[in-house]
Protein backbone atom coordinates (compact mmCIF):
# COMPACT_ATOMS: atom_id res chain seq x y z
CA UNK A 1 0.00 0.00 0.00
CA UNK A 2 1.10 3.26 -0.90
CA UNK A 3 2.23 5.59 2.28
CA UNK A 4 -0.74 8.21 2.31
CA UNK A 5 1.44 11.20 3.79
CA UNK A 6 4.33 10.86 1.87
CA UNK A 7 2.64 9.54 -1.72
CA UNK A 8 1.55 11.41 -4.55
CA UNK A 9 -2.02 11.82 -3.37
CA UNK A 10 -2.99 14.26 -7.05
CA UNK A 11 -1.36 11.69 -10.13
CA UNK A 12 -1.79 8.71 -8.60
CA UNK A 13 -1.59 5.54 -10.73
CA UNK A 14 -4.38 3.08 -9.15
CA UNK A 15 -2.60 -0.09 -8.35
CA UNK A 16 -4.19 -3.03 -8.07
CA UNK A 17 -3.27 -6.00 -5.91
CA UNK A 18 -4.52 -8.92 -8.38
CA UNK A 19 -3.61 -11.54 -5.43
CA UNK A 20 -7.08 -9.83 -3.40
CA UNK A 21 -8.80 -8.90 -5.98
CA UNK A 22 -8.87 -12.87 -7.65
CA UNK A 23 -9.52 -13.97 -3.80
CA UNK A 24 -12.46 -11.22 -2.91
CA UNK A 25 -14.00 -12.60 -6.51
CA UNK A 26 -13.92 -15.93 -5.25
CA UNK A 27 -15.61 -15.09 -1.84
CA UNK A 28 -19.61 -15.91 -2.02
CA UNK A 29 -20.49 -12.92 -0.56
CA UNK A 30 -18.53 -10.67 -3.13
CA UNK A 31 -19.37 -12.84 -6.23
CA UNK A 32 -21.74 -10.84 -7.82
CA UNK A 33 -19.38 -7.73 -7.89
CA UNK A 34 -18.20 -6.27 -10.98
CA UNK A 35 -14.45 -5.38 -11.41
CA UNK A 36 -14.96 -1.96 -10.46
CA UNK A 37 -16.87 -2.65 -7.70
CA UNK A 38 -14.50 -4.83 -5.97
CA UNK A 39 -11.78 -2.22 -6.60
CA UNK A 40 -14.37 -0.53 -4.32
CA UNK A 41 -14.18 -3.36 -2.23
CA UNK A 42 -10.56 -3.82 -2.04
CA UNK A 43 -10.05 -0.25 -1.06
CA UNK A 44 -11.34 -0.65 2.10
CA UNK A 45 -10.22 -4.40 3.08
CA UNK A 46 -7.61 -4.67 6.09
CA UNK A 47 -4.53 -6.98 5.10
CA UNK A 48 -2.81 -8.55 8.44
CA UNK A 49 -0.38 -11.21 8.87
CA UNK A 50 -0.26 -13.40 11.86
CA UNK A 51 2.23 -15.91 13.45
CA UNK A 52 1.62 -19.30 14.18
CA UNK A 53 -0.53 -19.70 17.33
CA UNK A 54 -1.58 -16.26 17.09
CA UNK A 55 -5.25 -15.38 17.65
CA UNK A 56 -7.49 -13.81 14.46
CA UNK A 57 -10.53 -13.63 16.58
CA UNK A 58 -11.34 -14.81 20.56
CA UNK A 59 -14.32 -15.98 21.92
CA UNK A 60 -16.61 -13.33 23.43
CA UNK A 61 -15.18 -10.24 21.93
CA UNK A 62 -17.37 -8.13 20.41
CA UNK A 63 -17.75 -9.05 16.76
CA UNK A 64 -16.27 -6.48 14.35
CA UNK A 65 -16.48 -8.28 10.65
CA UNK A 66 -15.36 -10.99 8.56
CA UNK A 67 -11.69 -12.27 7.65
CA UNK A 68 -10.73 -14.47 4.37
CA UNK A 69 -7.29 -16.20 4.42
CA UNK A 70 -5.23 -14.95 1.68
CA UNK A 71 -2.62 -17.60 2.64
CA UNK A 72 -2.22 -20.14 5.52
CA UNK A 73 -4.24 -21.88 7.65
CA UNK A 74 -6.91 -21.04 11.27
CA UNK A 75 -8.37 -23.21 13.44
CA UNK A 76 -11.83 -22.34 14.41
CA UNK A 77 -12.16 -23.25 18.06
CA UNK A 78 -14.80 -23.07 20.47
CA UNK A 79 -14.10 -22.61 24.49
CA UNK A 80 -16.32 -23.83 26.93
CA UNK A 81 -16.56 -23.28 30.21
CA UNK A 82 -17.41 -26.53 31.27
CA UNK A 83 -16.96 -29.03 27.78
CA UNK A 84 -13.71 -26.88 27.21
CA UNK A 85 -11.80 -26.00 24.26
CA UNK A 86 -13.12 -28.14 20.80
CA UNK A 87 -11.48 -27.81 17.90
CA UNK A 88 -14.87 -27.43 15.01
CA UNK A 89 -13.22 -26.32 11.65
CA UNK A 90 -9.94 -25.87 10.09
CA UNK A 91 -9.77 -23.23 7.42
CA UNK A 92 -7.15 -22.51 4.73
CA UNK A 93 -6.46 -20.83 1.38
CA UNK A 94 -9.59 -18.94 0.58
CA UNK A 95 -12.24 -19.31 3.17
CA UNK A 96 -13.48 -17.31 5.36
CA UNK A 97 -15.23 -16.91 8.79
CA UNK A 98 -16.55 -14.35 11.37
CA UNK A 99 -19.45 -13.11 8.42
CA UNK A 100 -22.24 -12.73 10.83
CA UNK A 101 -20.13 -10.04 12.45
CA UNK A 102 -20.96 -7.74 9.63
CA UNK A 103 -24.47 -7.68 10.90
CA UNK A 104 -24.42 -7.14 14.21
CA UNK A 105 -21.70 -6.43 17.40
CA UNK A 106 -22.74 -9.84 18.98
CA UNK A 107 -19.62 -11.36 21.19
CA UNK A 108 -17.96 -13.98 19.08
CA UNK A 109 -19.61 -17.82 19.65
CA UNK A 110 -15.88 -19.21 18.74
CA UNK A 111 -12.24 -18.42 18.57
CA UNK A 112 -10.02 -18.15 15.46
CA UNK A 113 -5.95 -19.11 16.17
CA UNK A 114 -3.59 -19.05 13.27
CA UNK A 115 -1.58 -22.87 12.84
CA UNK A 116 0.89 -21.40 10.82
CA UNK A 117 2.24 -18.05 9.49
CA UNK A 118 -1.05 -16.59 8.29
CA UNK A 119 -2.01 -14.11 5.34
CA UNK A 120 -5.42 -12.88 6.49
CA UNK A 121 -7.79 -10.00 5.10
CA UNK A 122 -10.60 -8.34 6.82
CA UNK A 123 -13.29 -6.95 5.71
CA UNK A 124 -15.31 -4.64 8.91
CA UNK A 125 -19.19 -3.49 9.68
CA UNK A 126 -18.13 0.00 9.94
CA UNK A 127 -16.56 0.56 6.52
CA UNK A 128 -19.23 -1.89 5.29
CA UNK A 129 -22.33 0.12 6.46
CA UNK A 130 -20.19 3.10 5.16
CA UNK A 131 -19.90 1.56 1.88
CA UNK A 132 -23.76 0.63 1.96
CA UNK A 133 -24.00 4.52 2.22
CA UNK A 134 -21.79 5.92 0.02
CA UNK A 135 -22.08 3.17 -2.93
CA UNK A 136 -26.32 1.86 -2.15
CA UNK A 137 -26.27 -0.54 -5.57
CA UNK A 138 -22.71 -2.24 -4.68
CA UNK A 139 -24.06 -2.46 -0.91
CA UNK A 140 -27.53 -3.95 -1.79
CA UNK A 141 -25.63 -6.43 -3.96
CA UNK A 142 -23.37 -7.87 -0.52
CA UNK A 143 -25.75 -7.85 1.52
CA UNK A 144 -28.15 -9.88 -0.81
CA UNK A 145 -25.23 -12.56 -0.44
CA UNK A 146 -24.93 -12.44 2.82
CA UNK A 147 -27.97 -12.61 3.23
CA UNK A 148 -28.20 -16.02 0.85
CA UNK A 149 -25.04 -17.31 2.64
CA UNK A 150 -27.12 -17.40 6.15
CA UNK A 151 -29.82 -18.25 4.79
CA UNK A 152 -27.99 -21.52 3.43
CA UNK A 153 -26.72 -21.95 7.11
CA UNK A 154 -29.82 -22.03 8.63
CA UNK A 155 -30.89 -24.57 5.72
CA UNK A 156 -27.92 -26.72 7.18
CA UNK A 157 -28.60 -25.90 10.46
CA UNK A 158 -32.33 -27.30 10.07
CA UNK A 159 -31.83 -29.95 8.07
CA UNK A 160 -29.24 -31.52 10.93
CA UNK A 161 -31.81 -30.64 13.53
CA UNK A 162 -34.37 -32.58 11.96
CA UNK A 163 -31.85 -36.00 10.89
CA UNK A 164 -30.89 -35.40 14.94
CA UNK A 165 -34.28 -35.63 15.77
CA UNK A 166 -34.84 -38.48 13.75
CA UNK A 167 -31.91 -40.74 14.92
CA UNK A 168 -33.41 -39.97 18.03
CA UNK A 169 -37.25 -41.00 17.47
CA UNK A 170 -35.65 -44.07 16.20
CA UNK A 171 -33.74 -44.83 18.92
CA UNK A 172 -36.37 -44.81 21.15
CA UNK B 1 24.27 -14.59 40.84
CA UNK B 2 26.47 -12.82 38.09
CA UNK B 3 23.78 -13.15 35.58
CA UNK B 4 20.75 -11.54 37.94
CA UNK B 5 22.98 -8.97 38.31
CA UNK B 6 23.35 -8.53 34.94
CA UNK B 7 19.29 -9.18 34.19
CA UNK B 8 18.82 -6.45 36.84
CA UNK B 9 21.30 -4.17 35.38
CA UNK B 10 20.08 -4.39 31.89
CA UNK B 11 16.39 -4.03 32.90
CA UNK B 12 18.15 -0.50 34.82
CA UNK B 13 19.02 0.76 32.07
CA UNK B 14 16.53 0.00 29.88
CA UNK B 15 14.63 1.78 31.79
CA UNK B 16 16.36 4.67 32.50
CA UNK B 17 16.53 4.88 28.56
CA UNK B 18 12.66 4.80 28.34
CA UNK B 19 12.26 7.33 30.93
CA UNK B 20 15.43 9.70 29.12
CA UNK B 21 13.68 9.56 25.67
CA UNK B 22 10.05 10.07 27.40
CA UNK B 23 11.12 13.56 28.94
CA UNK B 24 13.47 14.13 25.56
CA UNK B 25 10.28 13.51 23.56
CA UNK B 26 8.12 16.09 25.59
CA UNK B 27 10.85 18.49 25.98
CA UNK B 28 11.16 18.59 22.30
CA UNK B 29 7.46 18.77 22.21
CA UNK B 30 7.12 22.03 24.57
CA UNK B 31 9.91 23.56 22.45
CA UNK B 32 8.71 22.56 18.61
CA UNK B 33 5.00 23.67 20.04
CA UNK B 34 5.40 27.47 19.60
CA UNK B 35 6.65 26.86 15.98
CA UNK B 36 4.08 24.56 14.81
CA UNK B 37 1.52 26.31 16.97
CA UNK B 38 -0.23 27.70 13.60
CA UNK B 39 -0.02 24.77 11.15
CA UNK B 40 -1.26 22.34 14.10
CA UNK B 41 -4.65 24.79 14.56
CA UNK B 42 -4.85 25.26 10.84
CA UNK B 43 -5.13 21.12 10.55
CA UNK B 44 -7.51 21.23 13.51
CA UNK B 45 -9.94 23.46 11.85
CA UNK B 46 -9.14 21.48 8.38
CA UNK B 47 -9.91 18.06 9.96
CA UNK B 48 -13.32 19.70 11.83
CA UNK B 49 -14.05 20.83 8.68
CA UNK B 50 -13.73 17.80 7.08
CA UNK B 51 -16.10 16.14 9.78
CA UNK B 52 -18.50 18.61 9.09
CA UNK B 53 -18.86 17.98 5.18
CA UNK B 54 -18.16 14.40 5.17
CA UNK B 55 -21.67 13.51 5.17
CA UNK B 56 -22.19 15.90 2.61
CA UNK B 57 -19.66 14.59 0.02
CA UNK B 58 -20.68 10.79 1.25
CA UNK B 59 -24.18 12.25 0.09
CA UNK B 60 -23.18 13.82 -3.81
CA UNK B 61 -21.13 10.36 -3.86
CA UNK B 62 -24.07 7.98 -3.54
CA UNK B 63 -25.96 10.10 -5.87
CA UNK B 64 -23.08 8.86 -8.68
CA UNK B 65 -20.18 11.61 -8.19
CA UNK B 66 -16.56 10.70 -8.04
CA UNK B 67 -14.91 11.03 -4.69
CA UNK B 68 -12.83 14.38 -5.95
CA UNK B 69 -15.95 15.79 -7.61
CA UNK B 70 -18.07 15.54 -4.86
CA UNK B 71 -15.75 17.08 -2.58
CA UNK B 72 -14.59 20.05 -4.60
CA UNK B 73 -18.37 20.73 -5.35
CA UNK B 74 -19.56 21.02 -1.55
CA UNK B 75 -16.09 23.37 -1.23
CA UNK B 76 -16.79 25.55 -4.01
CA UNK B 77 -20.53 25.64 -3.15
CA UNK B 78 -19.33 26.68 0.56
CA UNK B 79 -16.79 29.10 -0.55
CA UNK B 80 -19.40 30.94 -2.84
CA UNK B 81 -21.79 30.89 0.49
CA UNK B 82 -18.85 32.22 2.90
CA UNK B 83 -18.00 34.78 0.05
CA UNK B 84 -21.19 35.81 -0.59
CA UNK B 85 -22.13 36.24 2.91
CA UNK B 86 -18.32 38.02 3.55
CA UNK B 87 -18.83 40.50 0.94
CA UNK B 88 -21.90 41.59 2.77
CA UNK B 89 -20.89 41.76 5.80
CA UNK B 90 -16.90 42.55 6.15
CA UNK B 91 -17.25 46.13 4.57
CA UNK B 92 -19.98 46.90 6.77
CA UNK B 93 -17.85 45.98 10.01
CA UNK B 94 -14.53 48.08 8.37
CA UNK B 95 -16.94 50.85 8.47
CA UNK B 96 -18.14 50.44 12.12
CA UNK B 97 -14.48 50.29 13.41
CA UNK B 98 -13.42 52.98 11.10
CA UNK B 99 -16.13 55.40 12.32
CA UNK B 100 -15.68 54.14 16.09
CA UNK B 101 -12.16 55.04 15.88
CA UNK B 102 -12.55 58.35 14.31
CA UNK B 103 -15.43 58.95 17.17
CA UNK B 104 -12.95 57.97 20.00
CA UNK B 105 -9.76 60.18 18.45
CA UNK B 106 -11.82 62.98 17.69
CA UNK B 107 -14.54 63.17 20.26
CA UNK B 108 -13.99 61.88 23.30
CA UNK B 109 -10.70 61.63 23.83
CA UNK B 110 -10.29 65.54 23.56
CA UNK B 111 -13.72 66.63 25.48
CA UNK B 112 -11.88 63.90 28.15
CA UNK B 113 -7.95 65.10 27.81
CA UNK B 114 -9.95 68.79 28.43
CA UNK B 115 -12.01 68.09 31.38
CA UNK B 116 -9.43 66.69 33.13
CA UNK B 117 -7.04 69.33 32.41
CA UNK B 118 -9.67 71.64 33.76
CA UNK B 119 -9.98 69.44 36.66
CA UNK B 120 -6.34 69.37 37.81
CA UNK B 121 -5.90 73.12 37.12
CA UNK B 122 -8.67 74.18 39.33
CA UNK B 123 -8.41 71.92 42.09
CA UNK B 124 -4.32 71.17 42.36
CA UNK B 125 -3.42 74.42 40.23
CA UNK B 126 -0.92 72.44 38.67
CA UNK B 127 -0.64 72.75 34.92
CA UNK B 128 1.93 70.72 34.41
CA UNK B 129 0.29 67.16 36.11
CA UNK B 130 -2.38 67.93 34.43
CA UNK B 131 -0.60 67.93 30.55
CA UNK B 132 1.38 65.03 32.26
CA UNK B 133 -2.53 62.99 32.98
CA UNK B 134 -3.54 63.76 29.43
CA UNK B 135 -0.18 63.01 27.57
CA UNK B 136 -0.83 59.79 29.09
CA UNK B 137 -4.35 59.40 28.83
CA UNK B 138 -3.20 59.95 24.73
CA UNK B 139 -0.68 56.95 24.69
CA UNK B 140 -3.57 55.26 26.01
CA UNK B 141 -5.68 56.31 23.22
CA UNK B 142 -3.08 55.39 20.71
CA UNK B 143 -1.82 51.77 22.05
CA UNK B 144 -5.32 50.55 22.13
CA UNK B 145 -5.82 51.91 18.14
CA UNK B 146 -2.50 50.03 17.53
CA UNK B 147 -3.89 47.14 19.27
CA UNK B 148 -7.10 46.97 16.84
CA UNK B 149 -4.89 47.61 14.15
CA UNK B 150 -2.92 44.29 15.14
CA UNK B 151 -6.47 42.81 15.56
CA UNK B 152 -6.77 43.44 11.74
CA UNK B 153 -4.15 42.10 10.88
CA UNK B 154 -4.28 38.77 12.80
CA UNK B 155 -8.13 38.98 10.91
CA UNK B 156 -5.53 39.11 7.47
CA UNK B 157 -3.04 35.98 8.24
CA UNK B 158 -6.70 34.50 9.29
CA UNK B 159 -7.95 35.03 5.79
CA UNK B 160 -4.68 33.69 4.30
CA UNK B 161 -4.97 30.81 6.38
CA UNK B 162 -8.37 30.15 4.92
CA UNK B 163 -6.60 29.44 1.64
CA UNK B 164 -4.49 26.61 3.19
CA UNK B 165 -7.09 25.13 5.39
CA UNK B 166 -9.79 24.18 2.42
CA UNK B 167 -6.58 22.51 0.60
CA UNK B 168 -6.02 20.22 4.05
CA UNK B 169 -9.86 19.83 4.37
CA UNK B 170 -9.90 18.25 0.59
CA UNK B 171 -7.24 15.91 1.24
CA UNK B 172 -8.48 14.80 4.61
CA UNK B 173 -11.45 14.19 3.26
CA UNK B 174 -10.62 12.44 0.09
CA UNK B 175 -7.77 10.03 1.45
CA UNK B 176 -9.48 9.81 5.46
CA UNK B 177 -9.89 5.79 4.72
CA UNK B 178 -5.98 5.94 3.31
CA UNK B 179 -5.19 7.44 6.38
CA UNK B 180 -7.10 5.22 8.60
CA UNK B 181 -5.77 2.26 7.12
CA UNK B 182 -2.26 3.10 7.51
CA UNK B 183 -2.83 4.43 11.06
CA UNK B 184 -4.12 0.77 11.71
CA UNK B 185 -1.52 -1.21 9.92
CA UNK B 186 0.74 -0.15 12.66
CA UNK B 187 -0.83 -1.65 15.69
CA UNK B 188 -0.15 -5.31 16.60
CA UNK B 189 -2.81 -7.84 15.63
CA UNK B 190 -3.88 -8.10 19.72
CA UNK B 191 -5.39 -4.61 19.41
CA UNK B 192 -5.80 -4.50 16.13
CA UNK B 193 -9.84 -4.95 16.49
CA UNK B 194 -10.06 -2.83 19.42
CA UNK B 195 -8.21 -0.15 18.01
CA UNK B 196 -10.20 -0.22 15.13
CA UNK B 197 -13.91 -0.49 16.75
CA UNK B 198 -12.64 2.57 19.32
CA UNK B 199 -11.22 4.60 15.97
CA UNK B 200 -14.83 3.46 14.37
CA UNK B 201 -16.76 4.36 17.49
CA UNK B 202 -14.65 8.02 17.91
CA UNK B 203 -14.78 8.98 14.72
CA UNK B 204 -18.67 8.54 14.47
CA UNK B 205 -19.71 10.03 17.45
CA UNK B 206 -17.41 12.78 17.33
CA UNK B 207 -18.70 13.40 13.66
CA UNK B 208 -22.39 13.10 14.80
CA UNK B 209 -21.38 15.97 17.85
CA UNK B 210 -19.18 18.41 15.17
CA UNK B 211 -22.22 18.37 13.11
CA UNK B 212 -25.01 18.84 15.42
CA UNK B 213 -22.79 21.73 17.00
CA UNK B 214 -22.64 23.10 13.65
CA UNK B 215 -26.31 22.62 12.93
CA UNK B 216 -27.48 23.90 15.93
CA UNK B 217 -24.91 27.46 16.11
CA UNK B 218 -26.81 27.58 12.32
CA UNK B 219 -30.13 27.34 13.78
CA UNK B 220 -29.28 29.68 16.54
CA UNK B 221 -27.78 32.48 14.37
CA UNK B 222 -30.23 32.30 12.13
CA UNK B 223 -33.08 32.43 15.04
CA UNK B 224 -30.95 35.53 16.64
CA UNK B 225 -31.06 37.16 12.81
CA UNK B 226 -34.79 37.40 12.34
CA UNK B 227 -35.22 38.52 15.93
CA UNK B 228 -32.73 41.62 15.73
CA UNK B 229 -34.54 42.16 12.05
CA UNK B 230 -38.25 42.36 14.22
CA UNK B 231 -36.10 45.04 16.73
CA UNK B 232 -35.09 46.31 13.44
CA UNK B 233 -38.34 47.56 11.64
CA UNK B 234 -40.13 47.92 14.85
CA UNK B 235 -37.20 50.50 15.75
CA UNK B 236 -36.15 51.98 12.97
CA UNK B 237 -32.65 50.33 12.50
CA UNK B 238 -31.33 50.43 15.77
CA UNK B 239 -29.09 48.00 15.59
CA UNK B 240 -26.15 48.24 12.30
CA UNK B 241 -25.24 44.98 11.00
CA UNK B 242 -27.62 42.47 12.87
CA UNK B 243 -26.98 39.86 10.22
CA UNK B 244 -23.02 40.06 11.27
CA UNK B 245 -24.31 40.11 15.03
CA UNK B 246 -27.00 36.96 14.78
CA UNK B 247 -24.30 34.90 13.27
CA UNK B 248 -21.71 35.49 15.57
CA UNK B 249 -24.09 34.81 18.62
CA UNK B 250 -24.49 31.61 16.50
CA UNK B 251 -20.83 31.10 16.53
CA UNK B 252 -20.67 31.69 20.05
CA UNK B 253 -23.70 28.86 20.82
CA UNK B 254 -20.63 26.89 20.79
CA UNK B 255 -19.59 27.64 24.05
CA UNK B 256 -21.92 26.25 26.80
CA UNK B 257 -23.81 28.92 29.36
CA UNK B 258 -21.29 31.65 28.51
CA UNK B 259 -21.99 31.62 24.56
CA UNK B 260 -25.17 33.01 24.96
CA UNK B 261 -23.86 35.81 26.94
CA UNK B 262 -21.18 36.55 24.98
CA UNK B 263 -23.51 36.31 21.60
CA UNK B 264 -25.92 39.13 22.94
CA UNK B 265 -23.28 41.49 24.06
CA UNK B 266 -22.07 42.51 20.77
CA UNK B 267 -25.98 43.54 19.88
CA UNK B 268 -26.54 45.27 22.90
CA UNK B 269 -23.00 47.55 22.60
CA UNK B 270 -23.76 47.98 19.17
CA UNK B 271 -27.02 49.25 20.39
CA UNK B 272 -25.92 52.16 23.11
CA UNK B 273 -23.13 53.21 20.66
CA UNK B 274 -25.91 53.95 17.69
CA UNK B 275 -27.74 55.63 20.30
CA UNK B 276 -31.71 55.32 18.62
CA UNK B 277 -34.54 56.99 20.40
CA UNK B 278 -35.91 54.36 22.89
CA UNK B 279 -32.76 53.04 24.05
CA UNK B 280 -34.12 51.74 27.17
CA UNK B 281 -37.29 49.40 24.86
CA UNK B 282 -34.55 48.21 22.12
CA UNK B 283 -32.60 47.00 24.77
CA UNK B 284 -35.14 45.03 26.53
CA UNK B 285 -35.89 43.80 23.33
CA UNK B 286 -32.74 42.53 22.46
CA UNK B 287 -32.40 40.84 26.26
CA UNK B 288 -36.27 39.22 25.19
CA UNK B 289 -34.61 37.96 21.90
CA UNK B 290 -31.54 36.03 22.92
CA UNK B 291 -33.83 34.42 25.96
CA UNK B 292 -35.97 33.60 23.54
CA UNK B 293 -33.30 31.97 21.15
CA UNK B 294 -31.78 29.91 23.75
CA UNK B 295 -35.34 28.74 25.11
CA UNK B 296 -35.88 27.95 21.58
CA UNK B 297 -32.71 25.87 21.60
CA UNK B 298 -32.33 24.47 24.84
CA UNK B 299 -35.78 22.75 24.65
CA UNK B 300 -36.65 22.38 21.15
CA UNK B 301 -33.30 22.55 18.71
CA UNK B 302 -30.47 21.62 20.97
CA UNK B 303 -32.28 17.86 22.21
CA UNK B 304 -32.55 17.01 18.49
CA UNK B 305 -29.30 17.89 16.87
CA UNK B 306 -26.64 17.71 19.48
CA UNK B 307 -25.54 14.84 20.85
CA UNK B 308 -25.73 13.56 24.53
CA UNK B 309 -22.41 11.67 24.89
CA UNK B 310 -20.30 15.02 25.41
CA UNK B 311 -22.78 16.69 28.62
CA UNK B 312 -20.42 18.65 30.39
CA UNK B 313 -20.55 19.89 33.93
CA UNK B 314 -20.46 24.06 33.60
CA UNK B 315 -17.59 23.99 36.12
CA UNK B 316 -15.55 22.07 33.06
CA UNK B 317 -16.80 24.44 30.43
CA UNK B 318 -15.58 27.06 32.31
CA UNK B 319 -12.56 25.75 33.13
CA UNK B 320 -11.91 24.68 29.28
CA UNK B 321 -12.71 27.95 27.98
CA UNK B 322 -10.01 29.47 30.10
CA UNK B 323 -7.10 26.46 29.14
CA UNK B 324 -8.49 27.63 25.53
CA UNK B 325 -8.03 31.11 25.46
CA UNK B 326 -4.58 31.20 26.93
CA UNK B 327 -3.38 28.37 24.41
CA UNK B 328 -5.16 29.91 21.20
CA UNK B 329 -6.65 33.12 22.10
CA UNK B 330 -10.54 33.58 21.18
CA UNK B 331 -10.02 30.57 18.38
CA UNK B 332 -9.07 28.57 21.40
CA UNK B 333 -12.11 29.62 23.37
CA UNK B 334 -14.93 28.42 20.60
CA UNK B 335 -12.99 25.31 20.14
CA UNK B 336 -12.11 24.22 23.74
CA UNK B 337 -15.76 23.01 24.71
CA UNK B 338 -15.39 20.60 20.96
CA UNK B 339 -12.23 19.26 21.84
CA UNK B 340 -12.86 18.66 24.99
CA UNK B 341 -15.78 16.68 23.99
CA UNK B 342 -13.97 14.63 21.60
CA UNK B 343 -11.65 14.15 24.72
CA UNK B 344 -14.33 12.72 26.49
CA UNK B 345 -15.56 10.32 23.80
CA UNK B 346 -12.49 8.94 23.04
CA UNK B 347 -11.59 8.18 26.77
CA UNK B 348 -14.76 6.44 27.36
CA UNK B 349 -14.66 4.51 24.01
CA UNK B 350 -11.26 3.48 25.19
CA UNK B 351 -12.30 2.63 28.58
CA UNK B 352 -15.53 0.67 26.63
CA UNK B 353 -12.88 -1.34 24.09
CA UNK B 354 -11.11 -2.19 27.58
CA UNK B 355 -13.70 -3.73 29.63
CA UNK B 356 -15.18 -5.41 26.36
CA UNK B 357 -12.14 -7.28 24.73
CA UNK B 358 -10.47 -10.12 26.59
CA UNK B 359 -6.68 -8.80 25.85
CA UNK B 360 -4.94 -11.12 28.43
CA UNK B 361 -6.62 -14.23 28.07
CA UNK B 362 -4.34 -17.11 26.88
CA UNK B 363 -4.04 -18.51 23.54
CA UNK B 364 -6.17 -21.76 23.12
CA UNK B 365 -3.72 -23.76 21.51
CA UNK B 366 -1.61 -23.80 24.39
CA UNK B 367 -3.98 -26.25 26.18
CA UNK B 368 -5.57 -29.97 24.98
CA UNK B 369 -7.89 -29.96 22.19
CA UNK B 370 -10.89 -32.08 21.25
CA UNK B 371 -11.44 -32.40 17.78
CA UNK B 372 -14.81 -31.56 15.98
CA UNK B 373 -14.98 -31.14 12.78
CA UNK B 374 -18.77 -31.78 12.40
CA UNK B 375 -19.88 -27.59 11.63
CA UNK B 376 -18.44 -24.04 12.24
CA UNK B 377 -19.87 -21.62 13.99
CA UNK B 378 -18.67 -17.88 13.73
Amino acid sequence: MENPIWGNGIFRKKKKDSNIFVLLRQVPIFSELSPKELTEVEKIVHRRKYKKGEPVIRTGDPGLGMYIIVKGSVDIIEEDDKAGRRILAKLTDGAFFGDLALLDESPRSASAIALEESDIIGFFRPDFLDLIYRKPKLGIKVLFALARVIGERLRHANELLIKTQEEKDASR
Amino acid sequence: MDNYAFQLYSQILKTFWRVFLIILGLASLIFIFPYVKNVLIMFIIAWLLSMLLSPLVDFLESKGFGRSWAILTVMVLILVLLGFSFSLIIPGIIRTVESLTSKLQSDVITELSTKIENFFEKNFNNAELARNVTVKLNEIGVKLLVSLGEFFKNVGSFLASMVVVPFITFFLIKDARRFKKAIISTVPNKYFELSLNILHKVENQVGKYIQGQAIDALIVGILSTIGLFIINLVFDNSIPYFVFIGMLAGLANLIPYIGPVVGAIPALTLAILNNPPGLGMVLLWIVIVFIAVQAIDNYLVSPMVVSKSVNMHPLTVVVVVIIGGSIAGAMGMLFAVPFTGIIKVTSSQIIWGLKNYKLNSSSPLKENLSINTEGIEN
